[in-house]
């Protein structure tokens, strides 16, 4: 029956995987430059890098289901609710990560890059920024198992993705098929973060370099 | 899942080569940085309960948010919020005991592995699906929770463990204690930080989680949530997530709170 | 730390630690350690006799198996092959929890338990033996006092309160607790400075002197070897024993070119390790407390023709040492302390006499003996004279113990006594 269902419905797997998928990296995207940005702006800063913890901290704890019920309001239903919860939730362990990826760079091969002539633009770009990224990427890769799971979660909210099958499977409940539609959702919704995740460790085989390649 | 540089945990703090750490603006060490927290709870919550009781709301605004329904949903909240906590404890710490223990090391890469996949189901999909199984209510809701909380806990559980000094170990056993004497008076105390993490978060996990609960009939806060939006109510709604939010940050502190005081003294890092 | 200094100026003169009367010999009797996978085995069939009451030092490269078979003594690490003996009693194959229990371990950096006070470190041993709460505060109390540490001041402190040179000896007071009768050491000093690690060679010395126990110590430093040592074996690789002798004779006879290699050359000057400062005569010195008119002390100076006095506290603890012309500035003598007062124990050896010269820019330093109190003054000539006697001297009177090799590979020149 699982399998009837699978070849029906293949159209709307893939599209709902589709969109699953683009919505979780579309955000993460979005939450990488922002968190980055945030991260750039604070990590020199002590205080203002235990507040930005802080706020890390506090947003984690908020339910993703509190968090899509109370935008409902003012976003109203479909994608705007779903993206902005999914790139809130994102941000938070990147930012984390992001600066404690920049706070394990060594002053002192910032100051002889500096000393060499390099402008401060240059040298995080080119200096800081790769030698954060792994711990950074980690970042990534936790933020992107976590928003998979509140991606679907965002359904609720009528947002796109594979939290629709399992919603209609569980408002049909015992109803034809409504078991199948379930399982689909969740399945997928493993799939796809395990796809994810290779997605990413092969990005960071591709872009860590070498001498600072931790072995697994 | 291959594990990343050190612990990951979902929901969780920084991923380092160290396992994580709590994250408390001052530190652990600082009693003060823990009265922030409580203390904007209150005033949230003073401000809702003043709202509550002023503002205009519809005659069926008013009866769902009465004080007695109100208390109620909060009650199976927790209770569903606890009870999961408890079984995860009672199953994953002592596994994590043992997945550190020599012969099951290599057990341990195949658990992680299934806990992993535990975690990227959506907890939402994960309750459902567990309805359709075991039937509606709190403990088809309460297994579901099980499964998605156990993570953390086994992660940090293990993390903990195998983060004591192995030339502690040593000496211990150089000493002439037995394995277990050193299991229980070095190695455990020693992981209790970095357990206690991993337990909070996953007591924030699971408040968050139990939200889902209403969708297999176990009631709590998400009841708020879901009534709201199929009855229209935005006031509704925003009362059950402010709800809900504000609980999930009062178990973190009180999470902070235990882990805090459970610190053997001379760890205080 | 100046924070030992204080616990020092706390602590009562005398200290009787309760010990047993006997320690115990150890055999290793053709013990073998092969581990699975590998060809050759990382201890080859060894046979070793250590006896009671001695400080044997076992010294080698990196990697020669010396901390594998310090580790089958106590058995961390099971022996494929052989028996070991204590005293008289087989012990391969009694519980090994059991035989630890009887048995003194110390390892690098103290290995001391950080959520533990420094009290339950210690009395960690007496607890599992099942010895009352009032003994077990009393035996601490003792050992803290042995190893110079005032009980009061750090029984309730944590180990990361400590430096390492404390928590090192908080480490050999744990080991000590349960009075064993033998103590093992696994590179124990390694993880301090070399002042530190001075002092707490010293310090071992000194405990040695009251409790005379069985020591085994694993060390790469030859110069800790020959210092510390009544026996001394070399490994090669594969715990394969080159040379077990005195370190008078190692130094007089090297087995072959390997010890030659190890022992580093300038071999003629190691004989600065082996006296002590207590072998050598010792300058006597013009004495002065805090408080005496500094004019007075100048007048015995000059009348002894000398051109320092030596101030002591009310312990006879040297305080400072000044000379004629700063003693001419004073009016009276201060009871400040000279925190760079050039300062050598009798047991230290005249390597460290040496050194301690040469870091004072003085030609003499201060000699104090026991409780630290002032013993007397040693100079350069008299270290010089003391190293020529020594050479002409370099024999011991006896015989090593038995040290063998019953390994498959036979290798050539086995030269021990």
């Amino acid at each position: 029956m699982l399998w009837n269902f699978l070849v029906d419905r293949w159209g709307q797997i893939w599209f709902a995987s589709w969109q699953h998928f683009s919505l979780v990296v579309q955000s993460l995207a979005l939450a990488v430059l922002i968190a980055m940005l945030i991260a750039f702006l604070v990590y020199r800063v002590p205080q203002l890098s235990s507040i930005a913890n802080g706020v890390s901290a506090v947003g984690l704890t908020i339910p993703s289901f509190a968090l899509i019920g109370l935008l409902i309001t003012p976003l109203g239903f479909g994608v705007a609710p779903s993206v902005f919860v999914v790139t809130f939730f994102a941000v938070l362990p990147i930012l984390r990560n992001a600066i404690v990826g920049l706070g394990t760079v060594d002053r002192s091969v910032v100051e002889s890059a500096r000393g060499i002539g390099m402008s401060r633009l240059r040298v995080l770009f080119t200096i800081e920024f790769p030698i954060a990224w792994p711990i950074i990427l980690t970042g990534v890769r936790i933020s992107a198992q976590m928003v998979m799971g509140i991606a679907a979660v965002a359904a609720y909210a009528l947002g796109p993705g594979l939290g629709g099958f399992i919603f209609s499977g569980l408002s049909r409940l015992g109803g034809a098929n409504s078991l199948e539609s379930v399982v689909v959702g969740v399945v997928g919704v493993i799939v796809l973060a395990l796809i994810l995740d290779l997605l990413l460790l092969g990005l960071g085989r591709l872009t860590i370099s070498r001498g600072i390649r931790v072995s697994h | 899942m291959t594990d990343t540089l050190g612990a990951e945990t979902t929901r969780g703090e920084t991923a380092l080569a160290e396992p994580v750490r709590g994250d408390v603006p001052g530190g652990a060490r600082s009693w003060r940085g823990l009265l922030i927290q409580p203390i904007v709870v209150a005033l949230i919550l003073a401000g809702f309960v003043v709202w509550l009781a002023t503002a205009h709301l519809s005659p069926t605004e008013r009866s769902t948010l009465n004080p007695h329904d109100l208390l109620a949903y909060t009650g199976q909240h927790l209770a569903l919020t606890f009870v999961s906590a408890a079984i995860v404890l009672v199953i994953t710490v002592p596994l994590g005991i043992l997945l550190t223990r020599r012969p099951f090391v290599r057990a341990s890469g195949v658990i992680l592995a299934l806990a992993n996949v535990g975690q990227a189901a959506p907890a939402v999909g994960l309750i459902v699906l567990l309805a359709f199984w075991l039937g509606f209510g709190f403990w088809a809701a309460v297994v579901a929770l099980v499964v998605y909380a156990a993570l953390p806990v086994l992660r940090n559980t293990m993390i903990g463990i195998q983060s004591v000094d192995e030339r502690l170990v040593e000496a211990g056993r150089g000493m002439g204690m037995s394995a277990l004497a050193v299991l229980i008076r070095v190695e455990l105390p020693l992981a209790v930080p970095v357990m206690l993490v991993g337990i909070r978060t996953a007591l924030v996990l699971l408040v968050g989680s139990a939200a889902l609960a209403t969708f297999v009939g176990a009631g709590g806060l998400g009841l708020l949530i879901t009534t709201g939006v199929n009855l229209f109510l935005p006031r509704v709604l925003i009362s059950g997530a402010l709800l809900t939010a504000l609980l999930a940050l009062l178990v973190d502190w009180a999470g902070r709170v235990v882990e805090h005081y459970a610190r053997p003294k001379g760890l205080q890092a | 730390m100046s924070a030992t200094n204080n616990a020092l100026a706390e602590a009562p003169e005398s200290v009787t630690v309760s010990t047993s009367a006997t320690s115990t010999s150890i055999l290793l009797d053709e013990v073998t350690k092969r581990y699975p996978g590998q060809a050759k085995a990382a201890v080859d069939g060894i046979t070793l006799e250590i006896p009671a009451g001695k400080i044997v030092m076992l010294v080698g490269p990196s990697g020669c198996g010396k901390t594998t078979t310090l580790k089958m003594i106590n058995r961390l690490i099971e022996p494929t092959e052989g028996r070991i003996k204590l005293g008289d009693e087989d012990v391969t194959t009694i519980d090994g929890d059991e035989l630890r229990r009887r048995m003194g371990y110390v390892i690098q950096a103290g290995g001391l338990f950080p959520h533990m006070t420094v009290a339950s470190n210690i009395g960690l041993v007496p607890k599992m033996l099942g010895w009352p709460k009032a003994k077990i505060a009393a035996r601490v109390d003792e050992l803290l006092e042995l190893v110079s540490l005032d009980p009061a001041a750090y029984r309730d402190r944590y180990p990361r309160e400590l430096s390492g040179g404390q928590q090192q000896r908080v480490g050999v007071a744990r080991a000590l607790a349960a009075d064993p009768p033998v103590l093992l050491m696994d590179e124990p000093f390694g993880a301090v400075d070399p002042i530190t690690r001075q002092r707490l060679q010293d310090e071992l010395l000194k405990i040695q002197d009251e409790v005379q126990k069985t020591m085994v110590i694993v060390t790469h430093d030859f110069d800790e070897a020959v210092k510390l040592g009544d026996w001394i074996v070399v490994f090669s690789e594969g715990a394969h024993i080159v040379q077990y002798d005195s370190p008078e004779r190692i130094l007089a006879e090297p087995a072959n070119e390997f010890v030659e290699n190890f022992i580093g050359s300038g071999a003629g000057l190691k004989q600065l390790t082996l006296n002590r400062v207590k072998d050598v005569a010792l300058a006597d010195a013009i004495i002065g407390h805090p408080g005496e008119a500094a004019v007075d002390v100048l007048e015995r100076i000059v009348a002894a023709g000398h051109d320092h006095a030596v101030i002591l506290d009310d312990r006879q603890r040297p305080l400072s040492w000044p000379s004629r012309r700063q003693l001419g500035r004073l009016t009276t003598i201060s009871a400040s302390a000279d925190p760079e007062l050039p300062v050598v124990g009798q047991g230290s050896t005249l390597n460290d006499a040496l050194d301690t010269m040469l870091v004072s820019n003085a030609g003499a330093a201060l000699v104090t003996g026991r409780r630290d109190s002032f013993a007397g003054v040693i100079t350069v000539e008299v270290i010089m004279d003391a190293i020529a006697t020594a050479r002409a001297n370099a024999r011991g009177t006896a015989v090593a113990p038995v040290g063998t090799n019953t390994d498959s590979l036979q290798i050539v020149t086995d030269g021990a006594a």
